[in-house]
């Protein structure tokens, strides 16, 4: 009897597509995701205005016309030169202050209270400083993704050192290591797993931060042609110039995430 | 004058546990058999304790009895009726780990458990503070679960169970989580209980001591799948007095019951032990052929 | 009685920071080393910064932008909330829409502004609208977070006693999830915040960040400074009052 009901609870479990389903949510997902562009692209030959909403085709469409534009081209470009370059800067720099406040007693106290002031004010207010400072150009928005970017590091890291066992401290002191071994030794690798885990918050500061100081300056870059492109009720140029920014956010994060895996492979949970 | 056969003693059952067996899918196992066609009877009054093998399935049939699971097949009955589900008036539970809501009272706790259970607002004030002071913890009416030690917690969540007045409690290893003294203490309290009122128990634990000392009728499981391997009977009536632990009967019943469980206890865990002693004698044989007799 | 004692001593150090920046600021003014253009002087700014609270235009602005907050995290609130709790009580939906929800969080919203300045145009139902859209994720997150991760045991043993779907809710979820759904909310009504300012400045007609995007383009800087003087205390004591109710709502030991 019981082999009966093993078997019959066997069927019962592996058959129907309810049952995929439900092992599989990633496919349910993804079907969701189809589904919504079907609706839009439905709502698109329908509902909405052409002047102000567009369909997925018509936008996937306009790309070669917009990407084709070499100033369109070379203002996304820049866009990610000035991400990379900020993103860069913002965790060698966070690395090297978060460094030095950590390992000192004083300076962690004179200091991470003002840091901890500075990250609580909301950047966006100081844009316009930023742009007025450092100009219009890449500067200005390289400067403000790292003056995002390089708050997460910063703590991460100081928390990070902070965390170094006692132990490992001593046992080094022990064996006659000099304070400069023992940081490259013991304390820069205890804080490598907390650099990493704050580089996805210092990637998504850094985006936040060069996307917001692009499409503010309405003059040159990215910021120039949404406003062109919204001026003269070009929708379609516009969710090109959308989509391929959000791309590069997603591939920089995916960027990030691998690091993040690869160097943590090593690391069972402590 | 024909003689009307008595009908069966389901009248004077209060459970009835008829050829359940529970079968579960999982991602990782494929398919699991936790009980295979198990029936027993419990009858009013009693207390009843199941023991087993660690993840022998003994929980399951208690929430199974419950009405929180469905039986993959049989029947459970509670007082004649058939389970489809949990039956807040008839049973209540005790688990092991503490379930009491950290966001209130322990007085709020049991007056939210009389609001589940319907009753009407006018009462549940009362009845919340007598089944608090049936378990002596009056002075902690107000307090919240984290400032009480576990003992008290456990007497809490019992206080909670007894405040909803059912004729069947059901214990899944309660004192479980407690040290030795406040088990065993809290297990004397339990006796006295049972011997104040008629509620039916049936109690899961994995002391022998705890089910000879509180169990009117002790059933054995066997490993997963798990079966009943024998039903062990205590005469003692409650409350026992704490020195019946020290009386030979205890001990008695007590190895009967281990011994009953040893093997499946081997099969859970492995046998490690009986493997390794195998393995001795194995070698021992083979070299003591090899060796020339002396 | 160590956080106490780094309390006392970080809020000194900030005051002080503070105090130290002003008089920088102050004789770097009176110096005249660098232009009134990049660093007007501070006792300039700080009689415009009188001036604009005298303004009926300051006011304006401070009610267009308050308005624009609080309708989009009660809008935020109403999806993120109700999308969360019901997406939170099934396991299957949990895993089905928290990695969307996530992922879609993942990338800055603020790429997505000129659509909405495309759809909704630049006066305050397109702020309203990205305010809400950014307010909207960590609240639903949060709530699907809180709510899925109900001590499964609660619900056990509610059930066992007879509850039904309503007072489960009440009763067990609500309380079980508030400290991670206010903090939810807290988030949401902080970014959201920071996206009505942002998406202001960067297109706007009312409201504080597009006065502040307009003084800047008039190189009028000395009240363009008051402006962000303003903004910055506007934020702390946002700040300070969603602490604050957090605090009430999600218990002393869950604020900061």
């Amino acid at each position: 009897m019981s082999d009966a009901v093993i078997s019959g609870a066997r069927i019962e479990a592996e058959a129907g597509a309810r049952a995929f389903l439900h092992r599989n949510p990633a496919v349910a997902r993804l079907g969701l995701v189809v589904l919504a562009l079907a609706l839009w692209e439905l709502a698109g030959h329908t509902v909405l205005d052409p002047n102000f909403l567009s369909p997925p085709s018509a936008i996937v469409a306009a790309m070669p016309r917009v990407l084709g534009d070499p100033g369109v081209r070379s203002a996304l470009v820049a866009t990610f030169v000035e991400l990379v370059t900020a993103f860069v800067l913002a965790v060698a720099l966070g690395l090297a202050i978060g460094l030095v406040v950590g390992l000192s007693g004083f300076a962690r106290r004179a200091t991470l209270p003002l840091v901890l002031l500075l990250y609580s004010i909301p950047q966006v207010t100081i844009l316009p400083l930023f742009v007025l400072y450092f100009g219009i150009c890449a500067g200005s928005k390289i400067a403000f993704g790292v003056s995002h970017g390089i708050f997460p590091i910063i703590l991460n890291v100081v928390a990070g050192v902070q965390s170094v066992e006692q132990a490992h401290l001593t046992a080094a002191r022990s064996m006659g290591a000099s304070r400069l071994l023992t940081i490259r030794r013991v304390v820069i690798p205890h804080t490598m797993p907390s650099l990493f885990t704050g580089l996805r918050l210092a990637m998504s500061a850094t985006l936040l931060g060069v996307l917001l100081a692009e499409l503010y300056v309405s003059t040159g870059g990215v910021g120039y042609y949404t406003r062109i492109f919204a001026d003269s009720f070009d929708p379609p140029a516009t969710f090109t110039l959308v989509a391929v920014l959000a791309l590069m956010a997603v591939v920089l994060n995916e960027a990030v995430r691998i690091a993040e895996r690869r160097a943590s492979f090593w690391r069972t949970h402590r | 004058m024909r003689l009307v056969p008595v009908p069966d003693v389901t009248t004077q059952d209060a459970i009835s546990v008829a050829d359940v067996s529970h079968v579960y899918v999982r991602s990782d196992e494929g398919v699991v058999q936790t009980l295979n066609a198990v029936s027993l009877n419990v009858r009013k009054g009693e207390l009843l304790c199941l023991i087993g093998p660690s993840g022998c399935g003994k929980s399951t049939l208690l929430n199974i009895v419950g009405g929180l699971v469905s039986p993959t097949a049989g029947e459970v009955r509670v007082h004649g009726h058939p389970v489809r589900g949990p039956a807040p008036k008839e049973i209540a539970y005790v688990f092991q780990e503490n379930t009491l809501f950290p966001w209130n009272t322990i007085l709020d706790n049991i007056k939210v458990a009389l609001e589940f259970q319907g009753v009407p607002a006018a009462e549940r004030q009362d009845r919340a503070k007598q089944a608090i002071e049936a378990v002596g913890l009056s002075e902690f009416a107000n307090s919240y679960p984290h400032q009480l030690s576990g003992g008290m917690k456990q007497r809490a969540s019992l206080a909670r169970a007894l405040s909803l007045q059912t004729d069947i409690l059901l214990m899944d290893e309660p004192f479980a989580a407690l040290d030795e003294q406040t088990r065993t203490y809290l297990g004397e309290e339990l006796s006295v209980l049972l011997a104040a009122t008629n509620k039916t128990i049936v109690l899961v634990t994995h002391s022998l001591s705890e089910a000879v000392f509180l169990a009117d009728r002790v059933v054995v499981m066997t490993a997963r799948p798990a079966e009943i391997k024998a039903t062990i009977s205590i005469k003692a009536p409650h409350p026992r007095e704490p020195n019946f632990t020290t009386s030979p009967e205890f001990s008695d019943l007590r190895n009967e019951i281990y011994a009953l469980l040893r093997d499946e206890i081997e099969k859970t865990v492995g046998g490690f032990v009986g493997r390794a002693a195998a393995r001795d004698r194995e070698r021992r044989a083979v070299a003591g052929e090899r060796r020339p007799k002396s | 009685m160590k956080p106490r004692r780094f309390d006392w001593h970080a809020r000194a150090i900030r005051v002080g920071f503070v105090l130290a920046l002003l008089l920088f600021w102050y004789y770097l003014g009176r110096s005249g080393a660098v232009s009134a253009i990049f660093l007007p002087q501070l006792p300039r700014v700080a009689e415009k910064f009188v001036q604009i609270l005298q303004s009926a235009s300051f006011y304006n602005n401070l009610a267009v932008t308050l308005f624009e907050l609080i309708v989009a995290v009660a809008i935020a609130s109403l999806f993120g909330l109700t999308i969360g709790y019901l997406v939170g009580r099934s396991r299957y939906a949990v895993l089905v829409f928290e990695p969307l929800l996530a992922g879609i969080f993942a990338v800055p919203i603020i790429v997505f502004l000129p659509v909405f300045m495309l759809f909704f145009g630049i006066d305050i139902e397109s702020k309203i609208a990205f305010g809400a859209t950014y307010a909207f994720f960590p609240i639903v997150l949060n709530t699907i977070g809180g709510i899925s991760q109900v001590d499964p045991r609660f619900i056990t043993v509610s059930r066992s006693m007879g509850a039904n779907e309503q007072q489960l809710f009440r009763r067990v979820l609500l309380p079980a999830a508030l400290p991670v759904i206010v903090t939810g909310l807290r988030i949401g009504a902080t970014i959201g915040f920071l996206a009505i300012l942002g998406s202001e400045m960067i297109a706007g007609l009312r409201g504080l960040g597009s006065r502040v995007a307009n003084l800047a383009e008039g190189m009028n800087t000395a009240e363009m400074f008051a402006y962000i003087v303003f903004v910055i205390i506007l934020a702390g004591m946002l700040n300070l009052t969603l602490s604050t109710m957090q605090s009430r709502f999600a218990g002393p030991r869950s604020a900061s």
